[in-house]
C-alpha cells in the first residue's frame, strides 16, 4: 500500500509538473491585427498615454496593458515567462538588459519579417544595433533614447561667480578637463561639493563617449585593454582627486534631498531623468539649466518593444509597433511625454528641437537631447557590457565611499569584472 | 494507530475474513492516515522536495533560463571555492550573524527576567509590544532604519553634529554596514526571543528560588545558578533558531542599500550569502552557479545544524 500510493503522489507530481511545462505552448498565431493583445510595459515610460495614443488611432484596437514594474522588474519577468510561462504578445525591454535578450534571438520574432529589411533605416543606427542579434534578425524596435545634458543649478553657478547661460556653460565646460576645472573654481567659491558623484555623472558620461566600449566590433572583450575605457575611468577618478565630488550616489537616499538643498550644483540628466528632478525638488523651479555634456554626446537608458516568439497574436502586436514607432507617433508621444523619439526623422523634426521647459529656465533641452544621441557614436555592446559596467562603477564607488585608493582603483574595477564574468 | 492494528489482530487469531465488505472497510482504514498526511507530503513533494533536488541537478549545468543548458561538471562548485566574492559573501553572513546573535539573545535574557518580576505592573501590556517589531513588515523596518543611519540626513548623524562629530557613513565600511544590518535584525527577533525566555521563566517554581533565599543565595547567584541551568532547553532552542535565521539573511542587506542593487554596497561590504545566490541567480540569470550557491548554503546549514546537534545533546548528557 505505501509503494502504490508513493507512486500515486508520484504520479501527480509528476502530471503537475508536466502541466506547468506545456502550459505555455502557443496556440495558433491569429491574422487578426485587431485581436487582443496583451502587452507588458515597465512603469515610467508612458505606456497609458501610449496605448491612448493608439487606441485614439485603431478604434478597433484592443490591448491589455500591464505595467508590471521597474524596468529590472519587468525584464525578470519577460526572462522567467520565456523559459516556460505565458508569454506576453508584446513587451518593453530596456536597453541595459538588452544584450540577455539579443544574445539569444530565437526567443523573438524577427522584425524584419514583419516591417521589412529597410525596417531599421529609420532609427538611429546604434540604438536598433543593440537590438540586433550576431544572425542579424532585429529582435525589438526603438521607441526611445536616453538623450544625456548635464543639469546645473544657475543661481548657485550664479552665486560661485561661473557664467549662468547653457551655451556660455557649454563652452567653457566642452572638454572634461574644462568640466574639473570648472568645479575646482566653484567649490574654491563656495566650499561646497560641484557635481553629485563621479560614477553615474562623469563616469558613465565618459564611458559611453568612446568609439569603441568593452568589446570589439567583432565581439571580443576589450575592456582591460581598450586604452579608451582607461580614459574615460581615469576622468573619473580625476574629478574625484579634485574633491569637487560629493559623493552622493545616483537614487541613494541622500540623492534627492541633494537636489532640493543645494548640497551639489550639478547631476547628469539623461531625458527620462528630467522629471524625477522636477518631483524631488519642486521649489527650485527656474534655477536648474539643461546643457550639453562635456566631450561628444552621449546616451543612458533608451528601450525597444519586441514580440516573443511564442505570442499568440504576433499580428496584433505588430500593428501597435508600427502604428507607434513612426516617426510622427514617437513626436507626438514626445510632446505628451517628454520620451526622447528614436527615430530619425522625429529627433529632427521642429516639436523636438524647439521644445524647452520654464521649470529649467527655457533651456534648449530639445535641441540638447536631440544633438547628444545624434552625436553619439556606435559601438559593440556584448552579453556582459552591463556586468562590466556595473563591475568598474562599483570600485568608483568604493574609492568615493573611502575603501579604495585612488591609484588602486582602476585594478580594483579589473577584479570586479573578472569575478563577475568568472 | 487503532484503525491499523484492527485487521492485523484478526490475522493473529488465524480466523479467514469472512465479509468482503469488512476487507473494504479495513483496507480504507488502513489507507485513511496516509491519505491524511498526504496533502503535506504531495505540496512538500512539489514545493519544496523537488526544488532542493533540481537544484542540485541545474547546478552541474552552465544554465542560461532562455537559452543553453550546457553540462559543465563541478566546473560551477571550482569556480566557487576560488571566488572571493563567495568567501566575502561567507564572511559577511557569520559577521552579521555574531554581531546580531549574541547582543540580542542576551538582551532577551534580561529583558525576559525584568519582564517576570513580580511587582511589574501592566506587564501583559509590555509583554505584548515586544512582539511589535516581529509583525511589521521587514521593508518598513528597512526603511526606517535606513533613515536612521543616513549619512546625508539620518537621525544618528545629526546627533553626532549636536556633537561636533563628523558624519559617519555607515553603508560604506564593512563594520559599519554589519551593524546597521544587524540593528535591524535585532530589532526584529529580540521581542521573539524575549517571550520565549519569558515563558521558559513561568515554568521555573518558585519554590526554588525561596529555599535558594533560605540559604542565603543573592540576585546574581540565583539568576546564574538556578534561572540561567532552568533555561538551558530554550537558549538552546533561541540559538538554533538563530543560526538557521542568521545564516539566511537576505531582506535586510537587499533592501539596506538600494542605490547598490544587489551588492549591497559598491564593495560587497554586506552582501550575505543567500543575497549573492539572488544576485547569481536572478541578476545575471546565471542559473547554475546560483544552484551552485545553494547547495554551498545548504551543506553550511547542515554543518551549523550538526554542530547544534551535538551541543543539544552534550548538554542533554550533562543533566
Amino acid at each position: 500500500m505505501i509503494v502504490s500510493s508513493t507512486a500515486a503522489v508520484g504520479a501527480l507530481a509528476l502530471g503537475l509538473l508536466s502541466g506547468c511545462g506545456s502550459s505555455g505552448g502557443s496556440s495558433a498565431p491569429s491574422g487578426d491585427p485587431n485581436a487582443e493583445f496583451t502587452f507588458w510595459s515597465f512603469t515610467g515610460i508612458g505606456a497609458k498615454d501610449s496605448v491612448a495614443e493608439y487606441l485614439a488611432k485603431n478604434p478597433n484596437a484592443q490591448v491589455k496593458l500591464s505595467e508590471v514594474g521597474s524596468t529590472t522588474e519587468t525584464a525578470t519577468a519577460l526572462t522567467a515567462a520565456l523559459a516556460g510561462g505565458d508569454v506576453p504578445d508584446l513587451v518593453m525591454i530596456q536597453g541595459d538588459d538588452l544584450p540577455k535578450f539579443v544574445e539569444n534571438p530565437s526567443n523573438f520574432v524577427d522584425l524584419r519579417t514583419l516591417g521589412g529589411n529597410d525596417l531599421a533605416s529609420k532609427y538611429l543606427d546604434w540604438a536598433v544595433g543593440a537590438a540586433t542579434g550576431t544572425d542579424g534578425s532585429i529582435i525589438g524596435v526603438p521607441t526611445d533614447v536616453g538623450g544625456l545634458g548635464l543639469a546645473y543649478r544657475a543661481d548657485l553657478f550664479e552665486a560661485a561667480g561661473l557664467p549662468t547661460d547653457p551655451a556660455e556653460v557649454a563652452k567653457m565646460w566642452s572638454t572634461w578637463d574644462g568640466f574639473i576645472a570648472m568645479g575646482e573654481e566653484y567649490t574654491a567659491a563656495t566650499g561646497k561639493p560641484f557635481v553629485d558623484n563621479i560614477e553615474t555623472t562623469v563616469f558613465f558620461s565618459t564611458v559611453n563617449q568612446v568609439t569603441e566600449k568593452y568589446y570589439s566590433p567583432d565581439g571580443k572583450l576589450v575592456y582591460d585593454t581598450n586604452p579608451q575605457v582607461k580614459d574615460a575611468f581615469d576622468v573619473a577618478v580625476k574629478t574625484y582627486e579634485a574633491g569637487i565630488s560629493a559623493n552622493i550616489a545616483a537614487w541613494s537616499s541622500g540623492w534627492d534631498p541633494g537636489k532640493a538643498n543645494g548640497t551639489f550644483a550639478v547631476t547628469v540628466a539623461p531625458s527620462w531623468i528630467l522629471s524625477g528632478i522636477k518631483n524631488a525638488a519642486p521649489d527650485t523651479a527656474g534655477d536648474w539649466r539643461i546643457t550639453t555634456v562635456p566631450g561628444v554626446g552621449g546616451n543612458w537608458g533608451g528601450s525597444v518593444i519586441a514580440i516573443p516568439a511564442r505570442a499568440a497574436h504576433p499580428e496584433a502586436a505588430w500593428e501597435y509597433i508600427k502604428t507607434m514607432t513612426s516617426a510622427d507617433a514617437q513626436t507626438e508621444h514626445f510632446k505628451r511625454t517628454g520620451t526622447l523619439p528614436a527615430a530619425k526623422d522625429s529627433l529632427t523634426s521642429d516639436a523636438v528641437l524647439s521644445y524647452t521647459d520654464d521649470f529649467f529656465g527655457d533651456s534648449p533641452i530639445g535641441q540638447v537631447l536631440s544633438d547628444s544621441v545624434l552625436q553619439f557614436n556606435s559601438f559593440y555592446n556584448g552579453p556582459d557590457t552591463s556586468a562590466i559596467g556595473a563591475g568598474l562603477l562599483n570600485a568608483l564607488a568604493d574609492m568615493q565611499a573611502g575603501n579604495v585608493a585612488p591609484a588602486e582603483a582602476w585594478q580594483t574595477g579589473l577584479k570586479n569584472v573578472k569575478d563577475a564574468l568568472g | 494507530m487503532s484503525a491499523t492494528t484492527t485487521p492485523v489482530a484478526t490475522h493473529r487469531d488465524g480466523k479467514p475474513r469472512k465479509q468482503p465488505t469488512q476487507v473494504r472497510s479495513s483496507f480504507l482504514e488502513r489507507v485513511a492516515p496516509y491519505a491524511y498526511v498526504a496533502p503535506f507530503f504531495i505540496i512538500f513533494g512539489i514545493f519544496g522536495l523537488f526544488p532542493l533536488v533540481f537544484t542540485f541537478f541545474v547546478a552541474l549545468f552552465d544554465w542560461n533560463p532562455i537559452g543553453a543548458h550546457t553540462f559543465v561538471g563541478l566546473a560551477n562548485f571550482e569556480r566557487l571555492l576560488q571566488d572571493s566574492r563567495f568567501w566575502n559573501a561567507m564572511g559577511n553572513t557569520f559577521g552579521i550573524f555574531v554581531i546580531s546573535t549574541i547582543p540580542q539573545l542576551l538582551l532577551a535574557l534580561g529583558l525576559a527576567a525584568l519582564l517576570n518580576h513580580a511587582r511589574l505592573r501592566w506587564a501583559n501590556f509590555f509583554r505584548m509590544s515586544m512582539l511589535l517589531p516581529y509583525i511589521t513588515s521587514v521593508a518598513a523596518t528597512a526603511l526606517i532604519f535606513g533613515q536612521i543611519f543616513d549619512r546625508n540626513f539620518g537621525l544618528i548623524n545629526w546627533i553626532l553634529g549636536l556633537l561636533n562629530v563628523d558624519p559617519i557613513n555607515f553603508l560604506a565600511s564593512r563594520l559599519g554596514s554589519w551593524v546597521e544590518i544587524s540593528a535591524m535584525v535585532m530589532w526584529r527577533w529580540f521581542g521573539y526571543n524575549t517571550l520565549l525566555y519569558l515563558a521558559g521563566l513561568q515554568a521555573i517554581p518558585r519554590e526554588i528560588y525561596e529555599a535558594a533565599s533560605v540559604d542565603g543565595a543573592n540576585g546574581w547567584q540565583q539568576f546564574t545558578r538556578l534561572t540561567i541551568p532552568s533555561l538551558r532547553p530554550v537558549i538552546i532552542f533561541t540559538v538554533v533558531m538563530s543560526t538557521i535565521g542568521g545564516l539566511q539573511i537576505f531582506t535586510e542587506p537587499l533592501l539596506v542599500s538600494p542605490e547598490s542593487g544587489l551588492t549591497c554596497g559598491a564593495g560587497r561590504q554586506c552582501q550575505t550569502l543567500a543575497l549573492f545566490l539572488y544576485e547569481q541567480g536572478f541578476g545575471q540569470f546565471d542559473f547554475g552557479y546560483g544552484s551552485a550557491i545553494g547547495v554551498a548554503l545548504f551543506v553550511i546549514v547542515v554543518v551549523a545544524a550538526l554542530i547544534n546537534f551535538f551541543l543539544t545533546t552534550r548538554t542533554r548528557g550533562a543533566r
